[in-house]
């Protein structure tokens, strides 16, 4: 088993989706997460300045948040059975990542009547539409699944981003048109391994906050901008 | 032989690096392009509402790095092994992140205001990319990205910054000399020059 050290900040962010592969696969990891004070430190030994990344083995270095997540799904069995069903993955994730970008501007609003109604915008502009389109792929797909027969880092990145402090909070009606996205948002978490992973708090000044593992600067903001 | 439909507007955009992967391994494809006016024609029949999309024989995938990725692995440019393909993946998001960088320049009206957004884009996010990239290309030691020998982030960087060369000039590659010269051969190679001088001339 290759040695995996994941650096990101102590927070959710661009990290989670890894950690979630990892704890889901039952892949043991070094999990090192710093604070914003640390970072100045860490950033020049990063490949691009910039975090999350993947320490294999003490000696080679992978960059940016999606190509880590698609790697450690590809060599842990949850990618996809074949080409075709690895690039249908892809495909998802590259939607979730967009709907991240949408979501900055209501996630870093501190006005909670602002950012309510930034959030409804996305919402209504972004998100309904995208998920009206993905409940009609889960029928035809038929599994339950996004992707073939089984769980796959699609269906992770679904569950981590719309199980966030901010989507948690406002994000209530978000499924009443996407019954089967619903169902297999829950049946994400309800994974054994994600349960036990996220039943406890792995670093230093952070609590479980709604079953996440947080610092109270991120109950509040989705994910850090870099 | 499998039919390959890529659909996307009458532009480079999100739609070239695919083009080029296709171009490069000289696959025939059929390179679908619609004027604007025309989109609410084809927008319902996509899988998300949004283009690109590549038909594989009918089948839909959408996402413009998803369709590379997967054009590039069919077709022998994704890198040799497991860890060379995640290599040229990190590579095409960091193009991805760039691209995306320049889109509320894009998009900025005021002439004066855009000219400064973009200088302020150059100094504070592409420049320290490119100086990291440099050391890469020089450890890696090929001339390449990844490997040794081409894959689709080379060609990224090249859709990249070839047209942002041709608009401000060569310079602006000058702290990287290893990509300057490596954007420069992925010009010249006989299908790409080709293609290039062949293309519709588009603003974006």
């Amino acid at each position: 088993m290759p040695g995996y050290k994941l650096y990101y900040f102590n927070v959710r962010g661009r990290g989670e989706l890894s950690r979630l592969i990892l704890h889901c696969a039952g892949v043991p990891f070094e999990d090192f997460r710093f604070e914003g004070k640390d970072w100045p430190a860490i950033k020049p030994n990063m490949p691009f300045g910039q975090v999350p990344v993947l320490e294999i083995d003490g000696n080679k270095m992978l960059a940016q948040s999606h190509t880590i997540a698609r790697y450690l799904a590809r060599q842990h069995g949850l990618a996809g059975q074949n080409d075709w069903e690895q690039s249908q993955a892809d495909m998802y994730v590259d939607c979730i990542y967009d709907m991240h970008g949408t979501m900055r501007t209501p996630t870093w609003e501190t006005d909670p009547v602002k950012q309510k109604e930034l959030f409804d915008k996305v919402n209504e502009e972004t998100i309904q539409p995208h998920l009206e389109k993905v409940e009609q792929h889960i029928i035809k797909n038929g599994s339950g699944h996004l992707v073939g027969q089984g769980l796959t880092w699609a269906d992770i990145a679904y569950y981590a981003f719309f199980t966030t402090p901010i989507m948690t909070r406002l994000g209530g009606e978000v499924f009443t048109k996407a019954p089967h996205l619903k169902k297999l948002i829950e049946l994400v978490g309800s994974n054994p391994n994600i349960k036990k992973a996220l039943s406890s708090c792995p670093a230093p000044n952070t609590k479980l906050i709604n079953g996440h593992c947080s610092t109270e600067w991120n109950a509040i903001y989705y994910h850090i901008v870099m | 032989m499998v039919h390959y439909k890529l659909i996307y507007f009458n532009l480079r955009g999100r739609a070239e690096l695919a083009r080029l992967v296709l171009q490069h391994q000289e696959i025939v494809f059929e390179d679908f392009r619609f004027e604007r006016e025309e989109w609410p024609k084809y927008k319902a029949g996509t899988p998300f509402g949004q283009v690109p999309v590549l038909e594989v024989d009918g089948e839909p995938l959408a996402q413009s790095n998803t369709i590379a990725r997967y054009l590039a692995r069919q077709h022998g440019l994704a890198g040799q092994n497991d860890w060379e393909q995640s290599q040229a993946d990190m590579y095409v998001d960091c193009i991805h992140d760039l691209i995306g960088g320049t889109r509320p320049i894009i998009y900025e009206t005021d002439k004066d205001k855009q000219k400064e957004m973009f200088q302020k884009f150059l100094q504070d996010v592409v420049n320290p990319h490119l100086q990291k990239v440099e050391q890469q290309l020089i450890k890696n030691g090929s001339g390449f990205l990844v490997g040794k020998s081409i894959t689709w982030a080379d060609l990224a960087y090249y859709s990249f910054f070839s047209p942002m060369m041709e608009r401000l000039g060569e310079a602006i590659l000058d702290i990287t000399p290893h990509l300057k010269k490596l954007v420069a051969h992925v010009g010249n190679i006989p299908q790409i020059k080709k293609y290039v001088e062949t293309r519709p001339k588009t603003a974006l």
